[in-house]
């Protein structure tokens, strides 16, 4: 009897501390989307729940004619994509080296690219514009990935060695046997049986370039090439108060991608990170 | 000839590859041999010019004002560093090579022919291959910047030796003398510390617990719609952080944001001073940085949790330990034991977490008779310092400071938490 | 072994060639200068040859003023102009520091005055010399703005001080003075509708009242400002704290306008229609206009000791960048650009008013009530100190005045801190 009320007990209260979590996490999320469909324009006046919602913040974002906002929707979309795709890969490469080679500079490579993430950079932007600048990739996306892409790799090739190394390296000396090769162990045994892994570091280099905006504010220069991070930084840095209800609008659109990947990659990406993060 | 008894090749072989491909071709390793050459001569006629010029700038940073620009100087010298030592080390390699095959020959080993060395390159060479496109990326895109403000700390560039207009020199170890010999720096900075200590461990150790707790409790087997909590509670790391922060600024504004005006005021509590007492701010920047920072930590934990053996449960409660126990007891040192290293660079990154400290309320509020904001923690009040009157010299010194605190600590925390020990790694 | 010996020989060769480099530029670099320095005096005898093109940085969304003044110059003198907008706050001055060493920056660009004197410690713009006839159609304190150590460095585009602006639905007629207006927001004020609000947590608006009681800045010294002379904690000075905190101490002012975000929390009042009058400057205007608010704009009142507001006078100009190859004709456009039929353009399409003297009593300024209202407050105010040590002055300023509003300082003591610490910035970071 005991052990059943006490049960009861015990799930009513954990069922009321995930509602009150839930509504503390949902709340300024609903709150921003609820702005963005008020018909005002200040942060003040702005409500939850608006008493006559509005898409005039939605279509003034993608009015072409007066916005650019669609086009640095695709730009973020885009540059983000890339990166991704760049950065799991040599993500993947390097964390495959780090976990099954055993050569020289190993060690150290590895506590380098911890070292290197806890190094604050903004005093260094001047020098990354300067070398931009050098190498002729100032205002180019193909520069920004490159930089989006050199900046993922130390936490991330972290968290692929981590989660590799759980793969037992009896697979590939098997393959070895068998007489596979180098890339084929890698490319048919490893790869497939890191999807999670490689959806969480894929998750981490799309989030970034799309939610930063000091990079990308110094290495663009024309509006047309501007992403979205910039765009929606240029509108709350003139005037948020003036234009909160349009900036929550253009928040509420970057974040659903985000979110949208995340909730499909939800099921590998709890496993991968766990691994990944906890054996390095 | 090669199975002879005499056993100099070694020395020969290393000696004459001073001259890049020439110990090879002593080994009679003649492909090889061209190789190393024609990547010499290549890299001598393509870099010449950049070294020549990148050493020379990285030197005297520039001699004549206008014309030289001391900082691009100092960049175009880094890149020649970096390039140099690129260049070193296959230098090295191509003796140590030579040396190795000369080695090879004094104890009568056949040299591989070259199909072999083609194979022998992809099996001992692969791992560096691999590593090689990324890590040099990783060079010029996060080393090399991290360099420009190593060595930008030891020049005093400032205002008033800005280029084109002045030059910058070298002043060595000056900026590090001048931060602690500064009325300005010290009167403020203990002040300044302090909070960025309670900053790091209370919005870090806050974070981390919620995350962790949350897990545990979403993980009981009986609970029902765990995906639904999961999906909820992963939101806030979907929605960019500076978007996030200023949106919370915005709610958490004394006289019109919602915190006061609509949910404070339901609850019968008076509008709190959130923006303008030292206090308020400085515990709505912990709420905050923990409702954008326990994702991370839950979506991990939950991971943990699902690795922890059932067994020891069902031992414990044979035992009839009470919830609390089996949590002190077996979770919670797993999850910690676990994530150990994950943890400890979330500190790291909220000791610098300069986003949430400057878009939230500029540091603010002020402070009777400081010069640093309530809120600020030591790099948003750097930046302050240094970036208003134009300290760069100063502002790249103690961000190598701050960095240097902050490896040595974590570094000395990695140790204990022996997630260093190499080898059984795997 | 023959071969390997040629080998050995081209690599001795490389190596020498590589070490020849080193001291040949120490060599060319002194004559380039020269040439230069030639250069340049030649340009300023005679007109030199016409460049192909020049490029101008506009302010964001204030190409459409220039582009009828550029077509007219091409015009004249058959030289192309080229623009791009960049943000004046902190952009064009980034960009001139980056771009203007490696040669892709403008020859001529616009500037808030209050940067020169750091833009021109740091080199990057030059000094022009433009005849006393063209100086002379320029209202004075503009010019004053311009120049630094002596030196001109610009010609005005537009000036722009905080005026007073009222929602006419809500306040009828502008008020004489703060007291009319103090009745009035005590009347009015009740917590969620304000009579008068303004960023008085802010040096640059709470300047007028400082300095309209007698407070300063730095003194002015022979046309030189004197940093060692700071009058932030002389009577006026204080006067002008208690007055400010007065507002905050009776709530008239709400506390969720003080500091960073507060700006935009007043604005957006004010955009509902919840405000009966604010400080603010030119620039506020179309954004309440677009807000659909009826507004009506004056020159300040006059302070209860009967002296207008002093309020900081911000003047853009147009200037020659220091990495030109074209002075002499980065000059022109400068004179161009600025002259009576461009300003009264200007004027027209982007309600920025130039410091032209002819232009203020023109019908067309002075029958627009925004402009006159600015015209009118710009002769009280000050212009913005523009020597590099006026960085040291906002973040401490401000920082005194936000402890005044929050009531956690009293006004002396306030200021003696803020100037304490300012004189330790300025002897730290501006040595000599």
């Amino acid at each position: 009897m005991t052990n059943k009320t006490e049960k009861i007990i015990r799930l009513s209260v954990s069922y009321l501390i995930l509602l009150i979590a839930a509504i503390i996490v949902i709340y300024p999320l609903l709150w921003v989307l609820g702005s963005s469909f008020n018909p005002g324009q200040s942060l003040s006046g702005s409500t939850m729940f608006p008493e006559n919602p509005t898409f005039k913040h939605y279509k003034s974002l993608f009015d072409t004619e007066n916005s650019n906002y669609v086009l640095w929707y695709l730009n973020s979309m885009k540059i983000s994509l890339i990166t991704m795709v760049f950065a799991v890969l040599s993500v993947a490469v390097t964390g495959y080296a780090f976990s099954r080679y055993r050569f020289i500079g190993r060690k150290n490579g590895l506590l380098t690219f911890l070292v290197l993430q806890m190094i604050p950079n903004f005093a260094a932007l001047i020098a990354i514009f300067v070398l931009a600048q050098r190498t002729d990739l100032l205002d180019t996306h193909a520069g920004l990935i490159l930089i989006y892409v050199g900046g993922q790799i130390p936490m991330n090739t972290w968290l692929m060695k981590g989660y590799l190394d759980t793969i037992p390296k009896e697979l590939d000396e098997s393959a070895r046997m068998d007489g596979a090769g180098h890339l084929r162990i890698f490319w048919q045994i490893i790869m497939p049986l890191s999807k999670p892994i490689i959806a969480v570091v894929a998750l981490f280099s799309f989030i970034a370039p799309f939610g930063d905006f000091i990079l990308a504010r110094i290495m663009l220069r024309s509006e047309e090439k501007f992403t979205m991070g910039v765009g929606l930084y240029e509108l709350v840095s003139k005037q948020f108060g003036n234009e909160f209800t349009t900036f929550a609008a253009g928040s509420v659109l970057i974040a659903i991608p985000i979110t949208i990947l995340f909730l499909s990659f939800q099921k590998y990406f709890i496993s991968g990170l766990t691994a990944g993060g906890t054996k390095g | 000839m090669d199975s002879n008894v005499t056993t100099k090749h070694r020395k020969n072989a290393g000696f004459l590859s001073i001259i890049p491909g020439f110990g090879q071709f002593y080994n009679k390793q003649f492909v090889k041999g061209i190789i190393f050459l024609v990547l010499t001569v290549a890299f001598f006629s393509s870099f010449s010019q950049t070294l020549n010029w990148g050493f020379w700038g990285l030197i005297t940073l520039g001699e004549i004002p206008i014309l030289d620009h001391s900082i691009f100087l100092l960049i175009d010298g880094i890149i020649a560093l970096l390039v140099a030592i690129i260049g070193l080390g296959i230098y090295a390699f191509n003796i140590y090579d030579a040396y190795n095959n000369g080695k090879k020959r004094d104890e009568g080993f056949l040299l591989n022919s070259v199909r072999e060395q083609y194979h022998n390159l992809l099996d001992n060479g692969f791992p560096y291959l691999m590593i090689s496109p990324g890590f040099l990326l990783l060079i010029f895109v996060v080393i090399f910047p991290i360099i420009f403000v190593i060595l930008l700390s030891f020049t005093n560039y400032d205002l008033y030796h800005s280029p084109p207009a002045k030059l910058v020199d070298w002043v060595g170890i000056q900026n590090y003398i001048d931060i602690f010999k500064l009325d300005l720096w010290r009167s403020t900075f203990f002040g300044v510390l302090g909070w960025t200590i309670v900053w790091t461990f209370g919005a870090t150790t806050l974070q981390v617990a919620i995350g962790v707790f949350l897990a545990v409790v979403i993980n009981q087997k009986d609970l029902k719609g765990k995906a639904f909590f999961r999906t909820i509670l992963i939101l806030p790391w979907a929605v960019p952080a500076f978007v996030s922060i200023l949106i919370f600024s915005g709610m958490f504004n004394e006289s019109f944001g919602v915190i006061n005006t609509q949910i404070l005021s339901m609850l019968g509590i008076d509008a709190i001073p959130w923006m303008t007492e030292e206090m308020w701010t400085r515990l709505a920047l912990i709420l905050i940085q923990s409702w954008l920072g326990f994702p991370f930590i839950f979506a991990m934990t939950t991971g943990v949790l699902q690795s922890i053996p059932e067994e020891l449960y069902e031992a414990a409660n044979v035992d009839g330990a009470s919830i609390f126990q089996k949590f002190r007891g077996i979770t919670l040192p797993m999850v910690l034991y676990a994530t150990a290293p994950i943890l400890i660079t979330q500190y790291t990154f909220n000791f610098n977490n300069f986003n949430v400290i400057f878009l939230f309320n500029g540091g603010g509020p002020a402070i009777p008779g400081q010069n640093a904001g309530g809120t600020d923690i030591l790099i948003s009040w750097i930046y302050q310092l240094t970036m208003t009157s134009g300290q760069y010299g100063k502002a790249a010194a103690i961000t190598m400071l701050l960095s240097l605190i902050v490896i040595v600590v974590a570094l000395w925390q990695f140790k204990r938490t022996n997630s260093f020990k190499e080898e059984d790694m795997m | 072994m023959k071969k390997s010996l040629t080998l050995l020989f081209m690599l001795i060769i490389t190596a020498a060639l590589l070490v020849a480099c080193g001291p040949k530029r120490e060599e060319t670099t002194p004559t380039s200068t020269d040439e230069k320095e030639t250069e340049t005096e030649a340009e300023s005898t005679e007109e030199p040859a016409k460049p192909e093109k020049l490029v101008v940085w506009e302010d964001t969304d204030k190409s459409i003023a220039l582009e009828p003044a550029i077509a007219s110059f091409e015009k004249e003198y058959g030289i192309k102009v080229e623009f791009k907008e960049l943000g004046m706050a902190d952009k064009m001055r980034d960009q001139l520091r980056l771009d203007g060493p490696s040669g892709t920056g403008a020859d001529v660009v616009t500037l808030p005055h209050d940067q020169i004197g750091q833009v021109v410690t740091e080199g990057l713009l030059q000094e022009i010399e433009v005849s006393d006839e063209v100086l002379s159609t320029f209202s004075e304190s503009a010019v004053t703005a311009q120049k630094y150590n002596g030196k001109l460095y610009g010609l005005p585009k537009a000036t722009e001080t905080p005026v007073f602006i009222y929602n006419k639905a809500l306040m009828p007629e502008a008020p004489e003075t703060m007291d009319e207006v103090y009745t009035f927001a005590n009347d009015f004020t009740d917590g969620k509708k304000f009579g008068f609000l303004a960023k008085w947590d802010d040096f640059y608006f709470a300047h007028g009242v400082i300095a309209g009681m007698g407070g300063y800045v730095f003194q002015e010294n022979d046309g030189a400002l004197d940093r060692d002379d700071i009058g932030l904690n002389n009577e006026g000075a204080i006067a002008g704290a208690e007055y400010i905190q007065k507002w905050y101490a009776e709530g008239l002012f709400p506390k969720g306008i003080i500091g960073d975000s507060g700006g935009s929390a007043k604005d957006g009042l004010f955009n509902e229609g919840k405000v009966a009058s604010v400080m603010d400057g030119p620039w506020a205007f179309q954004g309440m206009k677009d807000a659909g608010i009826d507004i009506g704009v004056a020159a300040m009142p006059t302070l209860p000791n009967g002296e207008h507001m002093k309020t900081f006078m911000g003047v853009k100009g147009w200037h020659v960048s220091a990495f030109t190859e074209h002075k002499y004709w980065s000059t022109k456009l400068v004179e161009w650009l600025t002259n009576e039929e461009n300003a009264k353009i200007r004027f027209e399409l982007t309600q920025e008013i130039p410091p032209v003297t002819s232009l203020i009593e023109d019908p067309i300024i002075a029958d627009n009530e925004g402009a006159k209202a600015v015209a009118l407050q710009s002769q009280y105010a000050v212009p913005m100190p523009n020597i590099p040590e006026m960085a040291e002055v906002w973040g401490p300023a401000a920082s005194a005045l936000q402890t005044l509003a929050t009531g956690k300082a009293e006004p002396k003591a306030a200021m003696d801190d803020a100037l304490k610490t300012i004189q330790t910035n300025i002897e730290t970071n501006h040595p000599n």
